[in-house]
């Protein structure tokens, strides 16, 4: 059940802050969630489609570069051999979890307050893991051989993939993983689609959501149907949350380097993934409910739980990183020493270890005060933070381990090129753009969901004498 | 308000929903066989050559051994083509007035070496070597075919690194006795067990090793 | 002359007629500037990585590309047989020829391997006293000199082609006017080489033109040398060390490892020596900057250039040699004091060599204490100087200036390197050479001079030509040509026969001609003999007769007397030739630009070395580009600061800052000419002055120290007694613990392994040119080894111990391990890199995709990456370069060592073809190495060399706690201190 949360009604004290703001009839909840698509097409979003495409066009210049005329356009070399780019795919995969944690785990947990953000979330998430799943491809010297040996077909060579390579485990879990989030996210948003034809006045609208609604007609037969399936979709993906992060996390696991070679990796991953997804969510729906006057559906009482999440996982985080540090000093082994107490603290690149920990750990101690959980501007700053905070992460394991492995002879250090930087840029840009047309062309909130939380709600209230 | 929808669009779902399906998996399978096809494989592909030369007349009529004009074939990595002065070491004499045997002697006569169309075709990273295969008991046939057949050489087999492997995890069966090497009849007997032993002692007089290391072929 | 007929590929660049380096029109810098592209492509100075226009368009048409390359099948190739069949024809078969490379003045055997008709791999001449079969980064390098799309080409008249025939009238007509006056007017500028043949026509030259000048001039020479042996011997000697028998050696800045004639055979004789035991030696090495000898040195005192001289004197004193002590500093009396010990301890197996940089009174203090030693007829002998009249004086250049200010020069004859860029301080060569009526400068590549002279005659390369040559000590060698030039050109001995009006004889008939008329043999039975000659690649019975002779100590004496001692204050400014261009000569070879120095590991550049106390005196700091200055000369030049170098001095390497030449030449590094007097070394006053801006090297090695891991180990030789009693290493060998089984190769035929003693290891470099050439190693230009992008298979780590003043050296030659269980193996998406059953660590080219996991996961990062397409366009004189036996790596995929698999598979088929088992493999790195420090072979065969170095008592793994098992064993440096200093 929602954990107590003491409200800001002075009236009853103990009585939880509600989760959808007055009486709304399903009328009033239609209009209202739907006025976005419905509604005129707001300035500001246009010019933020706008920039964001003009984003976007910097990642495509970015990869046709890379393909044209080679990785070397990065500034990846020996022995540094990673960096932006799978900095960026661990990073936006991360991002991803929060979604499915949401959509998946928060419903078979019967947790109702995941209701009215549970569709931002896949949605993001689905958008997350398409950055992510473009790296593993262009990050590779020669992306058209890539595609092809993956899948060996027409296999005329009699070789085949060689699974014991992470990496193959990847391709494996991240496509996996994108197809179920695509599949939970559709079929959550097809009932909204049956609304969206009903409701729309354009016969285009209607036809257009008329398609993708595959004929729902709401009767019983198909929302049983539609129970089933939604279930068994989130007891499907409830393990890919661990598992996807978890496989990329061996990406580093099974290396022999050091800052890579650590078994607390999967769980540490994990934990992060979910920390810096919650953060993205906060970072796009604090606006998005203000722009588009959501406040009563996502009520502050949402925010606070997302707060509340990102404080435990940030301390899971938080343990990872001192796991780290110990066995480091535990093992003694003089490699692992060197690079956790010289390279990382005080090395050449100290300052993104310091932001790292700065972000991760110190920003959401706030969060044990309501003050802070409830400050919806420091909300949006702290889940800013947290989202640079885990890029650092990345950083610093990637890069920072590399630069400095086994022989000092071939130490060397990592500057990224203005490719590199359109890359990081353009997929950021290009997430946004998905998102903002997310926002206007599809409902953003799962409506159905909502008006049911809603009656279960009145009915509740309704005959809530009767029980006493 | 009136339904957009007519009962037929479920057919059209449900129409649709089969058609991804079946161009998904028919586009792999598809993928599949049509490199496996001669079409795909460039097999029985008549390749235009400068001079119409034709094997079947020099190796049947004629009974010129393979090795008079590929005499490399035994020691060296390449089989070698023959020179033009090699083709003039015979028809000088005969022919020596044919119209087709003209592009010889311009070459000859001019210096300008004769320009053949390459037929059997490996990448640049593939190092074949046909000593070894020939003196660990590999014929020509096992490879080019029935030469002695052909007017215009063309390709039998795929040269695909599968076929190639083929061979090199199992070479007993395709092994001959060194003096069979050029025949293009040869067979091994039909009795198979007669053939399995003769290949087993084969295997075992030339010393013959699977070898499936990838710098076998690849350096 | 129709055997200088060029081959198309000279088609592929057109040259305006008479083009220099000034362009004269917007098309023709476009068509230099593609020249230039296709140098790079060669891999040289850069590779352009950013976006210029015409690589936009080939971005544009990328992705429509993609889809291309995946789908289209390969254009159809063309066999092209020849018309008329050599009879020793056999397609795709390696032949070696022996012939021999000079370089200046003496030279070395080699082995040219040519693959159907061109030369792909340069090798040593076991049979030649001056290779062993080893050979040097330079006779490697001869190898991209000869492919060079940039090589001058074609006879030039102000400007005008001349056919070879015109040319030879031209100098028919010159000739002529020359004979009135017996040549007076006429003059040679030569380059020194003691080729047999080219000393007799100039004795002819000279007999036809009895007035003619001949001057003998490098930048670089051994007149001190030949000047001491003066003094000590009253005669002219060349001095023979042999260090077979040394057990003490004293280098007086004597960097005798490395330089030409010898360093080969003297490293080899070196290196024998320094494994634990009796006769192990101990060398000294007192000198300014660290040298490559010195690197190697059990003891070096470091000291300013000219002091040298005096610490001499002082063991001299010692040993008894001379009286009169001079001043010394406490430290360095010591350090005398125990060398002379050492040294007469030794005596008759002791050896004091003299450097080239060391005034003649040294060299002559170091015969005559060689012969105090008794080691003269031991550790070294005497001979007639091999070189003679051709011996280059510094002085002749501004003596030949004199002539020609005088207007005494209408026609010059150069065939020396470059005057008008290595000419001596103020003194403007190039001006005057404007001067000269004809001027005729002889050279492979246009350069400075070339610009400046009114003849301009492409020579051939020697690899092209037919020529002879002698090693020091005289042993002759024929030189043969493996190939037809490639471009309109004129061997040395052409050029000089047309002077006899011979021009159109050939050089092969002067040589021989010379060759039977000095062996006297029938000319009827001539002919076997010349071509055993040409077969073995030398000729016997040449070498030069050792002499016995005294030593006027009297003299000695006096001339140290004479000796100017240095002023105590003051910076001195010391010369010293590039480790990798030498004097400059080598600029154009990208392969030697990108070599790392040896001691400092800058590759691209060179810098104004010198001692961290130094620079904190002078207030300057490490990458600071300041104002060198002597008098009113000055040069600008990046500091560099170097471990273990003098203080108050700072060393130039010479051979860099070219303002013409060719792509990979013009303007990298500092031209140091401008500071230097005609054959000077070192000169005091120096002032270091802080200038603007901060250089950006490009360094292999970024970090010297070891961080305290046991990487690259070394004991002295009384600790090894106990470390191998008490099995120090133990824990650094053998099979870690596991939990996998094992795969047992113990069962197979051949298991292949290689050994490196780092006791041997010099740190030469050697090896890594030869793996370049071996294996197609493309070069990547400054940027990208500053980016960390060198590609290298094989690298020497070098790494400091003890005070930075003045620390212990290790070099540590590190290529791929062949890890039995390989971490890059299992991390490969796509099966690119696999075992094989033999143990090799294999990497399939073609099958890799570029994720770079493997590199991340190999703890010696020994993985290089085409991280660029290397080659955008290469000119197809340059695709004769590739080792037909290896694949050429793309852009996007990795590479590494593979043990030169293709030398093992080729033997393999060779020998299985004829039903035999697999005989002698040698790496490319070990064919090359002069120390023998690599050996390479079969794990499996216990008589093999390998099999008993890796159950040497020396014998440890890199990273050996790491479980990869590497196939790579290293044995443990050992030095040899004098316990008195210790």
């Amino acid at each position: 059940m929602t954990p107590p949360a003491t409200a800001a009604v002075p009236a009853d004290p103990l009585a939880p802050m509600p989760l959808i703001a007055g009486h709304p009839s399903d009328a009033q909840l239609n209009t209202e969630l739907l006025a976005p698509i419905f509604g005129p097409t707001p300035q500001a979003w246009k010019m933020m489609v706008g920039m964001a495409a003009m984003g976007t066009g910097l990642l495509f210049l970015g990869l046709t570069v890379t393909i044209a005329r080679g990785i070397g356009m990065w500034g990846n070399n020996q022995p540094v051999g990673w960096a932006y780019d799978i900095i960026n795919f661990v990073w936006w995969i991360g991002i991803g979890h929060a979604g499915t944690l949401i959509s998946a785990i928060l419903l078979l947990f019967q947790q109702k307050w995941r209701t009215s953000i549970n569709r931002f979330a896949e949605a993001m998430t689905i958008f997350a893991v398409m950055q992510a799943a473009m790296f593993p491809l262009v990050h590779t010297g020669r992306p058209w051989f890539a595609i092809y040996w993956l899948f060996p077909y027409p296999s005329t060579m009699g070789v085949w993939p060689n699974f014991k390579s992470p990496l193959i485990w990847d391709v494996f879990a991240v496509s996996t993983y994108f197809t179920i989030s695509l599949l939970f996210w559709y079929l959550g948003l097809i009932p909204d689609l049956a609304t969206l034809r009903d409701t729309a006045k354009k016969k285009s609208q209607r036809i257009a959501y008329g398609i993708f609604a595959l004929g729902w007609k709401g009767s019983s037969r198909h929302w049983q149907h539609y129970r089933i399936g939604y279930l068994i979709l989130a007891g499907i993906s409830t393990p890919l949350v661990l598992s996807v992060h978890s496989i990329v996390s061996f990406d580093f696991a099974v290396s022999l380097l050091p800052g890579w070679h650590t078994t607390i990796f999967p769980p540490y991953f994990v934990a992060g993934a979910v920390f810096g997804g919650f953060a993205m969510v906060l970072t796009l729906v604090i606006p998005a409910r203000k722009a588009f006057r959501f406040e009563n559906v996502i009520t502050n009482r949402h925010l606070e739980n997302m707060a509340k999440v990102m404080l435990v996982t940030s301390m899971i985080v938080g343990y990872g990183y001192l796991m780290e540090n110990f066995i480091a000093w535990y093992c003694g082994n003089p490699y692992e020493a060197y690079l956790f107490f010289k390279t990382r603290p005080f090395g050449h690149y100290a300052a993104i270890y310091w932001i790292m920990l700065a972000c991760n750990v110190l920003v959401p101690q706030t969060f044990w005060w309501k003050k802070a959980r409830t400050n919806v501007a420091w909300l949006w700053v702290a889940s800013i933070l947290v989202g640079l905070g885990m890029w650092a992460e990345r950083f610093v394991i990637i890069v920072i381990s590399l630069s400095r492995d086994f022989l000092p002879s071939s130490w060397g250090n990592y500057a990224p090129t203005w490719v590199d930087w359109c890359i990081f840029v353009g997929t950021l840009s290009f997430f946004s753009l998905l998102f903002l047309l997310f926002l206007r062309f599809v409902p953003s909130v799962a409506v159905a969901e909502v008006k049911e939380l809603n009656h279960e709600m009145q009915h509740e209230k309704a005959h809530a004498g009767e029980h006493a | 308000m009136s339904a957009i929808f007519k009962p037929s669009a479920n057919f059209f779902a449900r129409f649709s929903l089969v058609l991804v399906a079946t161009v998904l998996g028919g586009g792999l399978l598809g993928l599949w066989g049509y490199f496996r096809t001669p079409y795909a494989q460039g097999l029985q592909e008549e390749i235009a050559q400068p001079i119409l030369f034709d094997h079947r007349h020099h190796v049947v009529d004629d009974l010129i051994d393979c090795r008079y004009c590929h005499f490399n074939a035994e020691r060296g990595a390449s089989a070698g083509i023959p020179s033009t002065e090699m083709c003039l070491n015979c028809h000088a004499q005969i022919w020596n007035k044919s119209p087709k045997l003209e592009p010889v002697r311009r070459s000859y006569f001019t210096g300008a070496p004769i320009e053949w169309n390459r037929v059997h075709q490996l990448p640049d990273f593939t190092y074949f070597n046909h000593s070894i295969h020939v003196s660990k008991g590999i014929g020509c046939v096992s490879c080019h075919g029935r030469i002695d057949q052909m007017p215009a050489v063309t390709k039998v087999a795929s040269l695909q690194m599968s076929w190639c492997l083929e061979c090199h995890r199992n070479p007993a069966p395709n092994l001959r006795p060194r003096d069979q090497i050029t025949s293009m009849t040869w067979q091994p007997p039909d009795d198979p067990a007669a053939a399995k032993t003769l290949a087993a002692d084969l295997m075992k007089t030339y010393d013959v090793h699977s070898r499936v290391s990838c710098t076998t072929c690849h350096r | 002359m129709p055997s200088m007929k060029s081959l198309p590929v000279i088609q592929d660049e057109p040259r305006a007629p008479g083009h220099r380096s000034l362009w004269q029109s917007v098309e023709e810098l476009e068509a230099r500037a593609a020249v230039s592209r296709g140098e790079f492509a060669a891999g040289a100075a850069e590779v352009p990585p950013e976006l210029s226009r015409r690589s936009f368009m080939q971005i544009l048409g990328a992705s429509a590309a993609l889809g291309g390359l995946a789908a289209c099948q390969p254009p159809r190739e063309k066999i092209v047989p020849f018309v008329h069949e050599p009879p020793e024809d056999r397609p795709g078969k390696r032949f070696h020829y022996a012939t021999a490379l000079s370089f200046d003045g003496y030279a070395t055997g080699l082995l040219v391997g040519a693959a159907d008709g061109r030369p792909v791999k340069v090798e040593g001449n076991p049979a030649h006293p001056a290779s062993l079969g080893a050979s040097s980064t330079w006779e490697q390098g001869a190898l991209l000199d000869l492919y060079d799309p940039e090589r001058a080409r074609g006879i030039w008249r102000k400007g005008q082609p001349l056919s070879w025939r015109g040319f030879l009238a031209e100098i028919q007509q010159l000739a002529k006017v020359h004979d009135a006056d017996g040549g007076a007017r006429l003059a040679f500028l030569l380059a020194p080489d003691a080729s047999p043949t080219q000393a007799d026509l100039l004795r002819r030259i000279q007999a036809r033109f009895p007035k003619a000048r001949f001057h003998a001039w490098a930048p670089i020479t051994e007149e001190n040398a030949a000047e001491g042996a003066r003094i000590a011997f009253g005669r002219p000697l060349d001095a023979r060390p042999s260090l077979d028998a040394a057990r003490a050696i004293l280098s007086l800045d004597a960097d005798f490892l490395s330089g030409h004639g010898e360093s080969l055979r003297l490293t080899r004789e070196f290196a024998r020596h320094r494994e634990p035991g009796a006769g192990m030696n101990r060398l000294y090495v007192a000198e300014p900057a660290m040298s490559l000898t010195g690197a190697n040195a059990d003891h070096r005192f470091r000291m300013r250039g000219t002091e040298v001289a005096s610490f001499a004197r002082a063991v001299a004193v010692k040993l008894g040699v001379v009286p009169i002590a001079p001043a010394l500093s406490p430290e360095l009396a010591l350090a005398a004091k125990a060398v002379a010990a050492d040294l007469s301890a030794n005596r008759g197996r002791s050896l004091v060599l003299a450097g080239a940089r060391q005034p003649p009174a040294v060299h002559a203090l170091a015969h005559a204490m060689n012969a105090a030693l008794g080691n003269v007829g031991v550790t070294v002998t005497y001979s007639r100087p091999v070189l003679g009249e051709a011996a280059p004086s510094a002085a002749s250049l501004p003596a030949l200036a004199k002539e020609i200010q005088a207007g005494k020069v209408d026609t010059l004859v150069i065939t020396a390197w470059n005057p008008a860029h290595a000419a001596p301080a103020g003194l403007d060569f190039g001006a005057l050479l404007a001067k000269v009526p004809n001027a005729v400068y002889h050279s492979i590549r246009e350069d400075e001079t070339s610009r400046r002279c009114s003849w301009r005659v492409a020579a051939s390369h020697p690899f092209e030509s037919w020529g002879d040559g002698r090693s020091r000590g005289g042993v002759a060698s024929l030189v043969q040509p493996l190939i037809a030039p490639l471009y309109e050109s004129v061997s040395t001995i052409d050029l000089l026969a047309s002077f006899l009006g011979q021009g159109d004889r050939g050089a092969m008939q002067h040589v021989k001609a010379y060759w039977m008329a000095r062996s006297a043999i029938d000319p009827a039975f001539f002919e076997p003999q010349w071509e055993r000659w040409l077969r073995q690649g030398v000729v016997p019975g040449t070498a030069e007769a050792s002499e016995t002779a005294l030593v006027d100590v009297a003299a000695v004496a006096s001339s140290l007397g004479r000796l100017s001692l240095p002023k105590g204050d003051g910076v001195e400014l010391a010369f010293a030739p590039s480790y990798g261009l030498f004097d400059g000569r080598f600029g154009t070879n990208a392969w030697l630009q990108e070599l790392p120095d040896p001691i400092t590991k800058v590759s691209w550049d060179n810098a104004a070395y010198l001692s961290e106390a130094t620079a904190k005196r002078l207030g300057v700091a490490d990458g600071q580009v300041a104002t060198l200055a002597l008098g009113n000369r000055s040069v600008q030049a990046p500091l560099k600061v170097m471990p273990g170098h003098a203080d108050d001095a700072v060393t130039l390497a010479l051979g860099y800052g070219r303002s013409d030449g060719s792509a990979v030449s013009k303007g990298v590094g500092v031209d140091a000419y401008p500071l230097r007097d005609a054959g000077a070394w070192f000169a005091p006053g120096l002032s270091v002055k802080a200038g603007k801006g901060k250089h950006k090297f490009a360094i292999a090695q970024g970090h010297f120290g070891m961080e305290g891991r046991p990487l690259a180990l070394d004991f002295t030789s009384e600790k090894w007694g106990h470390a191998e009693g008490g099995g120090e290493l133990e824990h650094l060998r053998g099979m870690p613990a596991t939990l996998q089984v094992p795969v047992d190769y113990s069962k197979q035929e051949y298991s292949w392994g290689m050994s490196v003693d780092l006791s041997r290891c010099t740190g030469c470099n050697g090896c890594v040119i030869a793996c370049q050439e071996e294996n197609n190693i493309a070069t990547v230009g400054k940027e990208q080894v500053a980016k960390g992008r060198i590609m290298h298979w094989i690298r020497t780590d070098r790494y400091f111990s003890g005070p930075a003043a003045d620390p212990e050296t290790i070099t540590q030659p590190v290529m791929c391990q062949q890890c039995e269980t390989a971490p890059c193996e299992y991390v490969c998406p796509v099966n690119a890199t696999v075992h094989s059953e033999e143990g090799l660590n294999e990497m399939v080219y073609n099958r890799c995709v570029g994720t770079r996991y493997c590199s991340n996961n190999c703890p010696y990062k020994v993985r290089r990456f085409n991280f660029l397409n290397w080659r955008p366009e290469v000119p197809n004189v340059q695709t004769l370069l590739f080792n037909p036996d290896v694949t050429v790596r793309s852009r996007g995929v990795m590479e590494k060592c593979t043990y030169c698999v293709q030398r093992i598979e080729g033997a393999r088929i060779d020998a299985r073809a004829g039903g035999k088992k697999i005989g002698f493999v040698q790496t490319a790195c070990q064919q090359a190495c002069p120390a023998e420090a690599i050996v390479f072979g079969n794990l499996n065969d216990p008589q093999s060399r390998v099999r008993k170095l890796h159950d040497d008592a020396r014998r440890y793994d890199l990273l050996h706690e790491l479980g990869t098992r590497p196939r790579t064993a290293y044995l443990v440096k050992i030095r040899n201190p004098n316990p008195e200093l210790a």
